[in-house]
């Protein structure tokens, strides 16, 4: 599966899960501005599982961001399965979040006062899942990621691995068409690094999603259908060192 | 692939705003349950509010009932005053005309004398303590004693006999039910006792008018107020426009008007000032507790603010939380506090001083309570809407 895949569709953004061009970011102004996307054109298939990387500070992150709408592009367009989300208003950001993203997050940013189950049915009713259906979805979900049993624990009560897959569920909660992760086996050791990521794939693959994963792992490159370089705010169709 | 269905799932992210009501506010009560020390901490900032400015308030009030008591508890519907009074207490006397000209106005059921005067009852072993003496016309008791604990109103008929405050008794030398002692020189006799009649001034002792004219010297065509109450179905307003032509030299007002006379000449000075600011200052600190520790608890949690962000929480949403928080806050603090009132009210109330905290009082510090927490969660708040949801990728 590959963004060519998709060149013979009438409407070509129409189709692609992702299709950023000429973003840039600039952070701060006047002598302070620092400017860390220099013009991204960023194409993403649906269905894709795409990893996105490149050295330190070379605007990741910032690109992550813009594509889940917690970060709005200082020029350029950006398309979220054919839907313009550079031109929407700052306040109608949520809605497009709830509607097409889910977020994985280097820390697994779960609610602290939340059991498992909580913590995913919030995501579930934050789409619109009714009350009396969220729960045994979530509890479903946490079945799938191994965590049947430990479903009502806080996240207090689990270990780092535990957690990120109760992060995992949580993203993938309500089917979100695109999941977008942050280096999500920065906390982890290798061997619980390559199983998150692997059950993100897996389950994102069942659900028909979209992946985005920033990572500076490696180890984990392999699962990828595709590997993207950015480097100083530019993607890069040669990096400087293959993985 | 299958293009997913973007415009179905924006409308439906866009629908579903009860079930995110419902699912926020549920989320709201356990963040605030979770860390136990800072709940109980901002609980405890409510109840100080409540505590202190409740407490002020009721002896205030309690204070103003001293006041207004023999106003608010001798019967009559109108008073007829001498001019410029600003107060129940002994002043200027007036001519019994006054009476009779009251007496002859329509819509009138009865019109009686009352006389107040300052005197002081002897103690056996010497020394003196003062007393307000009140004549009271016993064929209609207005003005008459009340709160009787000991003894018959109708003592009062004989002519030595004095009704005194119960709580007075060891003060004015262990006085029982028909002891004897002396006020203004005469030999009198203890014919009852009423329970927490004591204003401002010396506690109220009562007698009939002819034995209170005699024990303070006052011609029999004098007295202090007349007391009026209106025939069945009268127009107060007419009668008091007719008493007012018919006795030009006299003020002519009502028993709810002259109640609020006397209060607002009391706190115009110090009281109103003194407990205004000890009741401001309850609320200006719980006000403060409150305030940090919601700020605090918003800044603890940022990075959950910042995913409920990232998942898609609008600032309405979060605001909303902050409100159910603040809400709540109030309610069980107002809880606590008007518990603790209510016992203290219990604890201090004596015959000298009573902590009124009435009804209204009662329903209005929730409400209060609730205005001054969504107040003091403004700060909290405009952090949260201030925070961006990209933070959460730092
Ligand atoms: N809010 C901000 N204000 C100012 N500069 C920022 C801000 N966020 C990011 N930057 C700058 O933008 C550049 C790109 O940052 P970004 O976080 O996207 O890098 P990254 O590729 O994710 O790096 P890392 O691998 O270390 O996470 C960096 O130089 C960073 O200092
Ligand atoms: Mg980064």
């Amino acid at each position: 599966m590959s963004a060519t895949n998709t060149a013979g569709a009438i409407d070509p953004s129409a189709t692609l899960a992702v299709r950023a061009r000429g973003v840039r970011k600039v952070f701060g102004s006047g002598a302070l501005a620092y400017e860390a996307l220099r013009g991204v054109d960023f194409d993403v298939a649906q269905g894709e599982f795409m990893m996105l990387v490149g050295p330190s500070g070379s605007g990741k992150t910032t690109l992550l961001s813009i594509l889940g709408c917690v970060l709005t592009a200082t020029a350029g367009e950006v398309s979220l399965f054919g839907e313009r989300i550079d031109t929407r208003k700052e306040r109608d950001l949520p809605l497009i979040r709830r509607a097409l993203v889910g977020f994985v997050f280097q820390g697994h940013n779960l609610i602290a006062s939340l059991s498992a189950v909580d913590n995913v049915r919030l995501v579930l009713e934050a789409r619109g899942t009714p009350r009396r259906q969220s729960r045994a979805e979530a509890e479903e979900l946490l079945a799938r990621v191994g965590l049947a049993d430990k479903r009502w624990n806080r996240p207090g009560e689990l270990s780092g691995g535990q957690r990120q897959r109760v992060a995992i569920a949580r993203a993938v909660a309500g089917a979100p068409p695109l999941v977008l992760a942050d280096e999500p086996t920065a906390a982890l050791d290798a061997h619980a690094g390559l199983e998150a990521t692997e059950l993100l794939l897996e389950v994102c693959r069942e659900r028909g999603s979209t992946v985005v994963v920033v990572t500076h792992d490696n180890r984990i490159y392999h699962l990828a259908d595709r590997i993207v370089h950015i480097e100083d705010g530019h993607i890069i169709d040669a990096p400087q060192e293959t993985p | 692939m299958n293009a997913p269905d973007v415009q179905a799932r924006l409308r439906a992210a866009r629908g579903g705003r009860l079930t995110r009501g419902f699912a926020t506010t549920i989320l709201a009560v356990r963040m605030m349950l979770f860390d136990k020390a800072k709940f109980i901490g901002t609980v405890l900032g409510v109840v100080f509010a409540v505590v202190l400015a409740n407490q002020q308030l009721g002896i205030l009030f309690g204070l103003l009932q001293k006041n207004t008591m023999l106003v608010d508890n001798a019967g009559a519907d109108l008073w007829i005053v001498p001019p410029n009074t600003t107060s129940a207490a002994p002043g200027q006397r007036m001519s019994t005309q006054l009476l009779y000209q009251a007496q002859q106005t329509p819509g009138i059921a009865r019109a009686s004398a009352l006389v107040m005067a300052g005197t002081s009852i002897a103690k056996p072993g010497g020394g003196s303590e003062a007393i307000t003496l009140i004549g009271v016309d016993l064929e209609t008791m207005l003005g008459g004693p009340w709160n009787i604990v000991a003894g018959d109103r109708a003592n009062l008929r004989h002519v030595d006999t004095l009704f005194f405050e119960d709580a007075q008794r060891d003060k004015f030398g262990g006085i029982n039910l028909w002891s004897v002692r002396e006020v203004g020189g005469y030999r009198v006799r203890v014919g009852g006792f009423t329970w927490g009649l004591q204003p401002f001034g010396p506690p109220y002792t009562f007698a009939s008018l002819d034995t209170a004219r005699t024990l303070v010297g006052m011609p029999t065509d004098q007295l202090n107020f007349v007391l009026v109450t209106l025939a069945p179905g009268a127009d107060r307003a007419a009668v008091i426009a007719a008493l007012r032509t018919a006795i030009p030299t006299a003020d002519v007002i009502s028993r709810e008007d002259f109640h609020s006379l006397i209060v607002r000449n009391l706190l115009k000075d110090q009281l109103g000032v003194s407990f205004g600011t000890s009741t401001s200052f309850g609320l200006i600190i719980g006000f403060i507790i409150v305030a940090l520790s919601m700020f605090s608890s918003v800044i603890d949690n940022l990075r959950e603010f910042g995913t409920l962000k990232a998942i898609g929480l609008t600032n309405l949403d979060l605001t909303r939380m902050l409100m159910v928080q603040s809400v709540l806050y109030a309610a069980i603090g107002s809880l606590i506090g008007l518990g603790l009132v209510g016992f203290m009210a219990a604890g201090i109330s004596s015959a000298n001083l009573a902590v009124i905290v009435p009804h209204w009082l009662v329903l209005l510090t929730p409400c209060v309570m609730t205005g001054l927490c969504m107040l003091a969660s403004l700060l909290a708040l405009r952090r949260v809407r201030k925070l961006e949801p990209g933070m959460v990728f730092r």
